[in-house]
């Protein structure tokens, strides 16, 4: 019936000869993959193009092909929320061309910040694992002009920051049901908007990072603690929350003088950037070239 | 054809956002990415005069040349509307799928999509993509479970859906035309007139070759008497209405407007 010879139509991309990786001849080589990591198809790899020759016989086509698959990669992970680990780039990416990874991934991320606006930043330091930040501030009115509504869930996760932050940077999970009950939140009902907002603020929301949840030792019924996530010190801050939260309220943040004065130090910290800049892709992979280890500060809860 | 001598141009936060909104669509009608370019102006420059879209648009696609992507104009081919999707040009792979669908997910999509191709009409019935559920790859899908796919699929639009048949989005064609007539070179059809893809269209009863509608619609445009480009005999098929988008903006207005211009058709 239908046979599927692989074509060599193209002109520029397919300089070379099969599909690197081990993709079979009809298995979809460039991205056959199954979405998140539990299902990997065998032998498939994000290839866009030839496998590589040996190192230093590359052609500048190559290299071009190279980091627009990562971009391209980095942009489609971001997508789900879950940082994405170096591990994976590695693997799905990278192959053979490991040698010049750390050149590969500050070409992509200059890419994705000069295209795209969007800055790769390392969730931790040292942690191999990465974000898209993004250097546009959104826009009340592209909600109207988006194409994807991954919104709805954005008003729970901002409630429960901000119920974070003004209880002092850490509140248990009872304390967070008592307070959402009062919004028609429950643990145990599906909610119209929110879905499974247990599952939501207890798994989604920790899987993205956005949270922490921690069981809280000697507790009798179990109770857990919610406290931001890395993520959350990336794309937000405690002045834009606590704004937030003012707004709802109707009230002007300097209100809460305490979470104010914090907040107001934050935003300190956030401006000195020789000390607490992001761990950038730049300060990590490339190594840090005396901005030292202050990012680590940043990434860490605040301390009260 | 890639890394000619076109100049590149230079990306502002305009740019930037937009490219970033577009992103959250698979697909777009040329007045939705209008309303996108017109807000991204307002966001980021009240004051400068809104680009015209078609240099907007070379002007990314220039810089997103390195990049092997690019924002790609199409038309329907049910009735010839502009749409747009940023696709992937280095790949022969249905890749931005591959992210979204399960291995088994994808093989029915492929399935459905060879169906499609083989068929005369450009249409799958659900039935004869239902009975290929056992060929699949990956893990077991039952009947049931690949309607629920179709329909994901249809959603997503990547698939169109009518009377319980099912064709190829325009969204689909944009991104897949490359990798469909190297993966089927033997079994795809073409139009005599624009000479691309063709999924859906007429054909000329006694030779054969095929237009889509709207370049059916086009090229007998206001003639009396169509003949086959081809051998010269009668086109014995209804001639559709050319894409018109101002009729399309009256028409949003009241649907009785809408339906006086169906009638006009002969």
């Amino acid at each position: 019936m239908l046979s599927k010879p692989r074509g060599r139509g193209r002109p520029s991309p397919h300089t070379d000869r099969d599909r690197g990786g081990g993709g079979r001849g009809d298995e979809t080589p460039s991205t056959s993959r199954g979405p998140g990591s539990a299902q990997e198809t065998p032998g498939s790899s994000w290839s866009l193009s030839a496998s590589a020759p040996a190192p230093g016989a590359r052609t500048q086509k190559q290299l071009e092909l190279k980091v627009a698959e990562l971009v391209q990669f980095l942009l489609i992970k971001d997508q789900k929320k879950i940082p994405i680990k170096r591990t994976d780039i590695l693997k799905h990416v990278i192959g053979d061309y490991r040698d010049i990874y750390p050149n590969l991934l500050k070409l992509a991320a200059e890419r994705l910040q000069y295209v795209f606006g969007y800055e790769l930043v390392e969730l931790e330091p040292k942690s191999n694992s990465y974000i898209l930040v993004n250097t546009l501030e959104p826009m009340e009115d592209d909600a109207e002009v988006r194409g994807d509504q991954g919104t709805p869930t954005t008003g729970l996760l901002m409630i429960v920051l901000g119920l974070i932050f003004m209880k002092g940077n850490t509140i248990t999970e009872t304390e967070v049901w008592d307070f959402l009950r009062r919004l028609g939140v429950y643990p145990t009902k599906k909610h119209l908007v929110f879905g499974d907002p247990k599952k939501l603020i207890t798994e989604d929301f920790v899987r993205q990072r956005y949270l922490e949840y921690r069981r809280i030792p000697h507790t009798d019924p179990v109770d857990y603690e919610l406290q931001w996530g890395p993520r959350t010190n990336l794309e937000t801050s405690k002045m834009k929350v606590l704004k937030f939260v003012a707004k709802i309220h109707k009230q002007d943040p300097k209100d809460w003088p305490a979470q104010y004065c914090e907040a107001l130090a934050d935003e300190e910290k956030r401006a000195r950037p020789a000390i607490n800049a992001p761990a950038s892709l730049l300060n990590s992979e490339m190594g840090s070239e005396g901005l030292g280890q202050g990012s680590g500060t940043q990434r860490h809860r605040a301390k009260e | 054809m890639q890394g000619s001598t076109r100049r590149v141009g230079i990306m502002t936060d305009i740019h930037r956002r937009f490219l970033q909104l577009l992103m959250t669509h698979g697909v777009l009608e040329e007045w939705e990415v209008q309303r996108l370019q017109n807000h991204c102006f307002k966001v980021h420059d009240r004051n400068a005069a809104v680009e015209k879209l078609e240099d907007f648009i070379n002007n990314i696609n220039s810089i997103l040349e390195s990049l092997y992507i690019e924002i790609k104009k199409g038309i329907t081919e049910d009735d010839g509307r502009p749409i747009y999707a940023l696709v992937n040009l280095a790949t022969t792979s249905v890749s931005k799928m591959a992210t979204d669908f399960a291995e088994n997910e994808l093989d029915l999509f492929r399935k459905a999509l060879e169906l499609i191709i083989d068929s005369e009409t450009g249409f799958a019935s659900s039935t004869n993509i239902l009975n290929l559920v056992d060929q699949l790859k990956g893990k077991k899908m039952r009947k049931k479970e690949a309607e629920h796919v179709l329909q994901k699929f249809v959603q997503s639009k990547w698939l169109i859906e009518k009377e319980g048949e099912f064709t190829l989005h325009g969204r689909a064609i944009l991104e897949m035309e490359q990798f469909i007539r190297e993966t089927y070179p033997d079994a795809v059809k073409m139009c005599n007139i624009c000479h691309s893809l063709l999924i859906r269209g007429q054909s000329c009863e006694t030779c054969g070759i095929r237009m889509h509608l709207p370049c059916v619609a086009k090229y007998f445009q206001s003639n009396s008497e169509p003949r086959c480009p081809h051998c010269n005999d009668y086109w014995p098929h209804e001639i559709p209405e050319v894409f018109d988008p101002e009729k399309e903006r009256e028409a949003g207005v009241s649907k009785s407007t809408r339906k006086s211009l169906r009638s006009r058709q002969h």
